[in-house]
């Protein structure tokens, strides 16, 4: 039963290279128009969140490389810390990361099919949302202090 | 079953799964990051070189680096079919992708295994 579904399924999306372009499918995913409930929203924050941290690589690498390359590049990179306006972005930049990491996790956890009732998926989302805002404050904390 | 949903016949799980195992390496190298972080706390230049440039932890690094460009590869590559709707322009952008994704691990690369642990660095 399974295998004869994967098998259709192969011989389908070999035609449907062929046919993609004739058949309309209807498709829906202009963000605007869609219901959130909270599992969606975890779910669209976790793409919005990986493509921020794809497109921040650059500076990461070029961060990193300053940071390592003498010690008053290192002394630089630690002094844009000082400035509101950077640590507010790192801030946001971290949020993106610890939300992409939880979420990540907890799509694992469902991967290995683990909290995947709807009310349990309800609960890991919140969980998520929580500590990806938990662990940006505790970040906060320390710049500040 | 299991290894027939491996082979080229279904790249889609190819796919999944490589997004699953690159996900894991870069969540075992983020907490391991943290954990360093945390005991060693480096808190001036020459703290940070001797967190930077222990051998494994560079190796582990590009291992990061690697599992994140076949992950990012993936990922945007899924936005892209989602929000592309145009096949030339899609093509065009999953080429500039991946030229971005060589260049940055070849960046990387060089970072962990030439720059971060050249000797040099320690005696300027
Ligand atoms: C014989 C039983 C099952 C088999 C062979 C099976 C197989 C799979 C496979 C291959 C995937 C990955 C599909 C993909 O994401 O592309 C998957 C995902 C998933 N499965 Fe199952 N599954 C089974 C039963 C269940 C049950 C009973 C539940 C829930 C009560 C469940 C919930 C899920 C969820 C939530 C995902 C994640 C979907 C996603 O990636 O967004 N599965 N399963
Ligand atoms: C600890 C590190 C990470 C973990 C645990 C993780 C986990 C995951 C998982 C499980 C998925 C699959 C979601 C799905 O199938 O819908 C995913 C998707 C994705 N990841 Fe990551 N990831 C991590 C780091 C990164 C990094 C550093 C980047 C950027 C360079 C990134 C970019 C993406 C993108 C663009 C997607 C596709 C999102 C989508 O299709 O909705 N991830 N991540």
């Amino acid at each position: 039963m399974q295998n004869n579904n994967l098998d259709n399924n192969a011989q389908n999306s070999q035609k449907s290279k062929q046919q993609a372009a004739k058949r309309n499918r209807p498709k829906n995913l202009n963000l605007f128009t869609i219901r959130m409930p909270i599992n969606a929203l975890v779910s669209i924050l976790h793409r919005v969140t990986g493509c921020v941290l794809f497109v921040i690589l650059p500076l990461l690498l070029l961060l990193l490389q300053l940071s390592l390359s003498s010690a008053e590049h290192y002394a630089m990179v630690v002094n844009l810390l000082h400035s509101l306006f950077i640590k507010l972005m790192l801030l946001g930049l971290a949020w993106a990361f610890f939300h992409h990491f939880f979420a990540g996790i907890r799509h694992l956890a469902m991967d290995v099919h683990w909290m995947t009732t709807l009310m349990k998926a309800r609960f890991t989302s919140k969980a998520v949302l929580g500590l990806g805002v938990l662990a940006t404050l505790m970040l906060a904390i320390i710049l500040w202090s | 079953m299991v290894i027939e949903l491996l082979t080229k016949r279904y790249p889609g799980m190819r796919a999944w799964l490589m997004q699953r195992l690159t996900a894991l390496v870069m969540a075992i190298y983020s907490v391991m990051a943290l954990g360093r972080i945390l005991l060693e706390q480096p808190s001036d230049y020459e703290a940070w070189l001797s967190f930077s440039q222990p051998w494994w932890w560079r190796v582990a690094s590009l291992l990061f680096w690697i599992s994140l460009s076949i992950h990012a590869w993936l990922g945007i590559r899924d936005v892209f079919k989602d929000y592309v709707p145009n096949a030339s322009v899609r093509g065009l952008l999953l080429k500039l992708l991946v030229v971005m994704l060589w260049v940055y691990l070849a960046w990387a690369t060089w970072l962990f295994l030439a720059y971060a642990g050249s000797a040099d660095l320690v005696l300027r």
